[in-house]
């Protein structure tokens, strides 16, 4: 569908961008230093916690806001001081934001009417899009007699409709329930597909920007921590803010033993050296202690002599394909340990002394 | 079941004493004054109890005086319940109109200043009417202050006429009557989800097609609420007509007050008043019916 050189070619361009709030003692910056690329076509995830800007830069996009310093560029062109009315974006409202007093149809036509196209194109389209959103039945109703799900299919219908470059969506899935929420992600997935517009998505649930993203970015305070696929920011986030934020992760303080090229044997509780991945430009100091991390799913239970280090173990918690082993290491440290479940392995016991192996190239050391 | 019946007496014997006040204090002098109007006038006002429908006949129409038998439309009538009809509409469209950007600036400030603003808004309300409306006449008399600045700045050399006019009676309503249009159409603005507006800007929409397509549509139940409490005292405005109208624009209110006074003609009086209701009324029904055929949320 989405062929490689459209693939390839920019479609926002954001440099040095900031965002203050207020004036004087009560500024508030809200977006600093903001550089990013999105690409046509692509799927891209603003993720972070609540409260860390990801509406604010999406409200700047839209253009709901004006930046305070730097560039915004929307396939080419410099789009400061230009209203969302003259920007070839439409967004996904948090809360939908549907026109109650207008039915699911002319909710969808609405903007193709504002654009001023003919009647026949826009009921064209409109059924069109109630076709691609499985909403037909609903045509004539209100937003307010149909449920959240579908008025979530209303929304997305009514910003694609006009055919925008770029779709912004504002946690769109976040009010929905669990076995909702995984049919739209996927439903989601379908439409960008189908219709090749740039997708840039927000949410606060990482396994949701893991599952749905072509690339994430991690958005901490107001900055953009780090910027890759779902893989590279799952299994070498650069800051422990990435690391902790982004799925269960085993922080441990470290000695440096001896560097290598690309890499760092630290010494673990215990006393066996192992070595652990250096990001760019980290060069630690002998001696000094560093903190390093690995995946809880990236350890492997092994008998005692065979172990790189052993822990003691707290609890464990059964989660169907796999339980939660929670141990305390030799040197007091907490660890977690994911482990595989099959219907012949056993549940470890409280107290019991477990060996534990780490799987090559899994411990990295991070910056802080 | 029966726990529903229950609940249900129980909700009618909760608004028994409001009933009690609407049928002693609202329809009771209402059949009064129906009664009244088929009476003889008394002959220093007041009625006596004898049946007469020349109360009811004088409302439109009148005898020549030197030959009874002819029988005339009252003119002077007419052209009164017109004027009433007409200053009315004409109140509630300004009201409207510059009631709207009154209320959106009230809606769009930050929530610990609007208190301020719908303050100052309700202050004329905490003076007197006959006060507030001298107020006025004290700014657009011959020598009052508008006139006096134009004269002395050269704009004008005479005097601008506007008092006793039906500007007058107009300036005076509009501006007596601005808070009752104002507060509904804030409180309906209060509850507007701004993000629509937003949405509306989003999907392509200038300023003047989201104000048409989305925020009117919205504000519309404070349109509706606000031009029936600007009509109806408007209709029945008394104070206002006298004061800046004079005897030469006069509206329904001054006319009942005359024959009730002056005039010694109570029957009269008392018709003229029930035709005043069926004009609300009637203006009433058929606003309603026209604001919910155009998609309103209001309910008859
Ligand atoms: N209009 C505004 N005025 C002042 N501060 C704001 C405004 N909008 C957002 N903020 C602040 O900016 C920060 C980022 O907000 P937001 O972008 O909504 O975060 P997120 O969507 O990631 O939860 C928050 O601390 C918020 O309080
Ligand atoms: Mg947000």
């Amino acid at each position: 569908m989405k062929d490689q050189t459209a693939r390839d070619s920019v479609e926002i361009e954001i440099t040095g961008l900031s965002k203050v709030f207020g004036q004087g003692a009560a500024a508030f910056s809200a977006l600093s230093d903001i550089d990013l690329t999105i690409r046509t076509g692509e799927f891209f995830t603003l993720l972070g916690p609540s409260g860390c800007g990801k509406t604010t830069l999406l409200r700047v996009i839209a253009g709901f806001e004006q930046p305070s310093t730097g560039s915004l560029r929307i396939n080419g062109r410099e789009v400061a001081g230009k209203g969302p009315n003259a920007r070839p974006v439409n967004t996904v409202f948090q809360n939908y934001a549907l026109f109650p007093h207008m039915s699911v149809a002319d909710n969808i036509g609405f903007g193709l009417k504002m654009l001023g196209k003919p009647r026949a194109e826009v009921a064209a389209t409109t059924a069109d899009m109630l076709r691609l959103v499985k909403m037909e039945e609903m045509a004539e109703r209100k937003p307010a007699q149909i449920s959240g799900g579908q008025q979530q299919r209303v929304a997305l219908a009514r910003a694609l409709a006009p055919r925008p470059r770029v779709l912004l969506l504002d946690e769109p899935l976040s009010a929905l329930d669990l076995k909702l929420r995984k049919e739209m992600q996927g439903e989601l997935k379908r439409l960008q597909a189908e219709t090749g517009i740039t997708f840039i998505f927000v949410t606060h649930d990482q396994e949701e920007a893991l599952t749905m993203s072509d690339r994430v970015a991690v958005m901490s305070a107001g900055r953009i921590l780090q910027l890759g696929s779902p893989h590279e920011i799952y299994h070498a986030p650069r800051e422990r803010f990435v690391a902790d934020f982004i799925g269960d992760t085993n922080f441990m303080e470290l000695p440096v033993a001896r560097l290598e090229k690309g890499g760092a044997f630290v010494t673990l509780p215990g006393g066996s050296e192992t070595r652990a991945e250096l990001p760019e430009g980290l060069t630690p100091v002998i001696g000094e202690k560093v903190t390093v991390v690995i995946r809880p799913e990236q350890v492997q239970m092994a008998p005692p002599d065979a172990a790189e280090m052993t822990g003691t173990v707290e609890s464990a918690t059964f989660f169907g394909t796999d339980t939660h082993v929670h141990l305390r290491l030799s040197d007091g440290q907490g660890f977690i340990l994911r482990r595989q479940n099959s219907a012949r392995t056993e549940e470890p016991a409280p107290g019991a002394v477990m060996g534990l192996k780490l799987s090559p190239g899994a411990l990295r050391v991070l910056r802080d | 079941m029966a726990e529903q019946r229950e609940s249900h007496l129980w909700k009618w014997l909760l608004c028994t004493p409001a009933l009690l006040v609407l049928v002693l204090a609202a329809s009771g002098p209402l059949f009064i004054v129906l009664a009244y109007s088929f009476l003889t006038p008394g002959t220093m006002g007041g009625v006596r109890w004898e049946f007469s429908t020349e109360g009811w006949f004088r409302v439109f129409l009148q005898r020549d005086i030197f030959d009874p038998d002819e029988v005339r439309w009252n003119q002077a009538h007419l052209t009164i319940f017109w004027r009433s009809i007409s200053l009315s509409l004409q109140t509630t469209i300004i009201c409207a109109v510059l009631g709207f950007p009154t209320a959106w600036f009230i809606a769009t400030r930050p929530p610990h200043r609007r208190a301020l603003w719908l303050f100052l808004i309700t202050i004329p309300f905490w003076t007197n009417l006959l006060i507030r409306t001298f107020a006025i006449q004290e700014l657009i008399r011959n020598n009052g202050t508008i006139n006096t600045l134009l004269m002395r700045t050269g704009i004008i050399d005479s005097p601008i006429q506007m008092m006793f006019t039906d500007f007058a009676v107009l300036l005076g309503m509009a501006y007596v009557f601005m808070p009752l249009m104002v507060l509904p159409l804030y409180a309906a603005m209060d509850k507007l989800d701004f993000r629509l507006v937003e949405a509306g800007y989003d999907l392509y929409a200038s300023r003047i097609k989201v104000l048409w397509y989305v925020i009117l549509p919205l504000v519309k139940p404070g349109f509706i609420a606000g031009s029936i409490l600007v009509f109806i005292p408007s209709i029945g405005a008394y104070v206002t007509p006298r004061v800046l109208g004079g005897g030469r624009t006069m509206m329904l209110g001054n006319l009942i007050a005359l024959q009730f006074g002056q005039g010694r003609n109570w029957p009269l009086g008392a018709a003229l008043a029930v035709v005043m209701l069926v004009i609300v009324v009637t203006t009433l029904v058929l606003y309603l019916r026209w604001a919910n055929r155009e998609g309103g949320q209001v309910r008859v």
